[in-house]
């Protein structure tokens, strides 16, 4: 029984939901479930305010890799489940610290009770006392030392209602909400280094974000297309049940480039991508649209032309991004992991469709205007029956 | 499949495929082993070494040290003999593997010296040597086959006219497109200081090359950690790979003339072809970057590089992948960079004109029918992207 660990899973923002609450805590426990999936030997338990994963040693630690990257998880710990008996949990407690005093040292420790139980008979500083001065007697001589605020290690204690856990260590999760719990969204993703942010950051929001690449074969090579599926399998790691969907590009870009004003261009092309996403939105229950736009990046976003491209769509667009600095964003992706593929260089767009000057207010008359001068709406119908659609957990490679 | 980019690499050679993978099964032993098996090991080497030695007629006083390619003899023999402080010159045209290494010359506050304004077609002048003198440079790098263009640096001009007019020179030649696309000069190692040469360009393995080098230079090993080698390079050997290589360059040369042969016939019909196009089609204006002679000794016909403007070369290439008929944009090393080639805006182009262009190179697999494919695909993708690329058509 030694080596039986119990994993602590604590949640923040979904215990200040009312009634949905029980919603919440089903869905986050179903992701964990999910994301363990292959890690044999877990039973799972529900007690108020908490998750409990029961496992092997092993697996502990694997359980613990995997906690951090689920959205709606606010830290997690490995302890052991013990009687609520001062003695057994200051065992615990000295078989842990004893293998890190060293001769000629001083461990600074100190024991922090949370009491969830209130019929227990003591109170936390009560119980902190016992069991720290029970451990202090006997490791003392070794080198060990009571300091409640500079400890070099913190025994802490959870009494529950059904169990008490003794743990030492907490690893903070990603906070935010269980994904699924907010619906579904779909984020335009281009293979830089901003759009994968802003879908992760609505996937910490419980989002499902599935991604919309525009893809510029044969125009561009097969690089960017692999870019964006590496970027998507990172993402989806984050949430799982995701899917890309790549939708060829090329034909409309050529009508707009050889039909359109040429600094209109950008603008165009960003409105024919936002009228294809939300059509495709809306044929697989998305909810709203995510972009990884920022005021002012580029000359597509501006404050005009950002409007002029929402004009198109009548579904709500989310912008993550939109009051951050490029540095902000660019250590976000770090974070993440994402900066590392976003800057392999495929080009996204080959330079014969960009503008020499680009419009940094486009008027929206003339824009429609422009738009009257090629079939975009064939155009769209056609690119949306040859779109691909490729389901992320089923890819292997 | 029509691969049309050789340059960059080749296919395996069936027959050396057989002979790597029969290698790989039996000769696992560490050649610097003194049971019979690690001795076995050694004998392969020492055979390959000298069918390579007899393919090439490389002379006695000639070291054979085996790398792992192009770029580790390069780095190899201008960093161990020229580092830090022998006075280097370059085309300026060279593979990355010569002008970055040449770098870190420039770090350590030797200057190396640029020729690219005695540059003529790619080839470097003679009228440059006299320069060489007056700054007593003592390390002349070129390509014997240039990457990019295919214009030969020939050294049986170059050796008799550095030895009269800038002595102190040595010259060193990066010859990986050269071996198996121009006949061997056997005469030309007695003045050079040092060749190299690299098993997949040739139908070979990838992983291995050589460098071949005067025995009476002083080279600094620039790996180390073991007496193999001559103590130039260390690491153990890759029995089965030197065993492919040496197989490889044998093969290659035994159809030196055959491959030439052929490769002139392929330039020829492709130059022609492309003028067929262009004069069938207004629209199409095509301009050669590498030179058009047929003289060996100026141009290997195993490359060949034009540009198309204003389609650029990467779409096209892209377009040409779709029929999988795959050619090479500049210099495969490079083609991911968005700056254009540097070699092709050395000898003179503006970075459009050099975004405008292609590289043609042939193995001794290619046909005419290939290049028939490929000019056909060529000419689809053209019509198809003219007028998106013109601009007089698509600025209103």
């Amino acid at each position: 029984m030694s080596d039986r660990r119990t994993v602590l899973v604590r949640y923040d923002e979904i215990g200040l939901k009312g009634k949905n609450r029980g919603q919440f805590i089903d869905r986050l426990l179903n992701n964990i479930k999910d994301q363990m999936r292959d890690v044999e030997g877990l039973e799972f338990k529900v007690p108020h305010g908490r998750i409990f994963i029961y496992c092997c040693e092993e697996s502990a630690g694997e359980c613990l890799r995997r906690l951090q990257k689920i959205p709606g998880v606010a830290s997690a710990s490995i302890g052991v489940t013990r009687e609520p008996d001062f003695d057994a949990m200051a065992a615990v407690g000295r078989e842990w610290i004893e293998p890190l005093l060293q001769d000629g040292k001083t461990l600074k420790f100190c024991v922090r009770t949370n009491r969830a139980d209130k019929s227990y008979p003591y109170k936390s500083p009560e119980i902190d006392r016992e069991v720290g001065s029970r451990i202090l007697r006997e490791l003392h001589p070794k080198g060990l030392e009571v300091n409640i605020k500079e400890s070099d290690f913190v025994l802490e204690i959870e009494i529950g209602q059904e169990e008490t856990v003794v743990f030492n260590n907490r690893v903070p999760g990603l906070r935010g909400l269980p994904v699924g719990s907010s619906g579904e969204v779909l984020g335009l993703i281009s293979g830089g280094i901003d759009s994968p942010v802003a879908l992760y950051r609505m996937l910490k929001r419980g989002c499902r974000a599935h991604g919309i690449f525009f893809d510029n074969r044969p125009f561009m090579g097969r690089g960017g297309y692999d870019k964006v599926i590496k970027l998507s399998k990172l993402l989806n790691g984050f949430q799982r049940k995701s899917r890309l969907y790549v939708v060829p590009f090329e034909d409309i870009q050529v009508a707009i480039r050889d039909n359109c004003r040429p600094a209109h261009r950008v603008v165009l092309y960003r409105r024919m991508m936002y009228r294809i996403a939300q059509r495709v939105a809306q044929q697989n229950r998305c909810l709203a649209l995510v972009t990884g736009e920022s005021v002012g990046q580029v000359a597509s976003q501006t404050l005009e032309n950002l409007s002029a491209v929402s004009q198109v769509v009548s579904m709500s667009v989310f912008r993550p991004l939109i009051g951050m600095n490029k540095q902000e964003i660019i250590n976000e992706a770090k974070e993440l992991g994402t900066y590392e593929f976003s800057i392999e260089p495929h080009p996204d767009c080959c330079s014969v469709f960009m503008p020499p000057r680009p419009a940094t207010r486009a008027k929206i008359p003339d824009l429609e205007r422009d738009e009257t001068r090629f079939g975009w709406s064939s155009l769209m119908q056609e690119a949306i029956e040859k779109m691909e659609c490729i389901e992320l957990d089923a890819l292997t490679v | 499949m029509i691969y049309l980019d050789n340059a960059a690499t080749t296919p395996m050679d069936p027959e050396v495929l057989d002979v790597v993978q029969e290698s790989m099964r039996k000769d696992f032993a560490n050649s610097g082993t003194v049971y019979s098996l690690g001795l076995d090991a050694k004998q392969r080497i020492e055979e390959a070494e000298n069918q390579i030695r007899e393919s090439l007629s490389i002379p006695q006083n000639f070291k054979i040290i085996f790398t792992s390619g192009g770029s580790e003899s390069n780095n190899l023999f201008i960093k161990g003999y020229g580092f830090p402080d022998k006075r280097v010159a370059s085309s300026g045209l060279d593979h990355p593997s010569v002008s970055q290494t040449l770098e870190a010359f420039r770090e350590s506050g030797n200057e190396p010296v640029s020729l690219l304004s005695y540059q003529k077609e790619g080839r470097l002048d003679l009228s440059a040597l006299p320069h060489l003198k007056a700054r007593k440079v003592r390390l002349l790098c070129l390509s014997h086959v240039n990457n990019e263009l295919g214009s030969v640096n020939d050294p049986a001009t170059l050796l008799p006219a550095l030895a009269e007019q800038s002595p102190q020179t040595r010259l060193f030649l990066d010859g990986v497109q050269a071996v198996g696309k121009l006949k061997p000069q056997p005469r030309m190692w007695q003045g050079l200081a040092g060749y190299s040469i690299s098993g997949h360009k040739i139908n070979g393995p990838k992983g291995i090359g050589l460098l071949i080098v005067d025995e009476k230079l002083e080279l600094k090993p620039q790996i180390h950690g073991g007496q193999q080698q001559h103590k130039l390079r260390a690491g153990t050997l890759p029995v089965p790979l030197i065993v492919g290589l040496a197989h490889a360059v044998k093969k290659a040369v035994e159809i030196t003339d055959e491959t030439l042969k052929n490769n002139q016939r392929l330039f020829r019909h492709l130059v022609a072809g492309l003028k067929n196009l262009a004069d069938q089609n207004p629209d199409m204006d095509i301009q050669y970057n590498s030179s058009l002679s047929e003289d060996v000794s100026r141009q290997s016909p195993s490359i060949l590089n034009f540009r198309f403007a204003p389609v650029e070369g990467e779409v096209i290439l892209h377009h040409l992948e779709e029929n999988e008929i795959y050619v090479g944009m500049g210099s495969a090393c490079s083609a991911h960079s968005k700056e254009p080639s540097k070699i092709l805006t050395g000898v003179g182009l503006t970075p459009e004109e050099a975004r405008c262009s292609l590289r043609i190179s042939f193995g001794p697999q290619n046909t005419i029918a290939e290049v028939d494919a490929f000019l056909a695909a060529f000419d689809d993708a053209y019509r198809q992207l003219f007028s998106t690329f013109n601009r007089k058509t698509a600025s209103r």
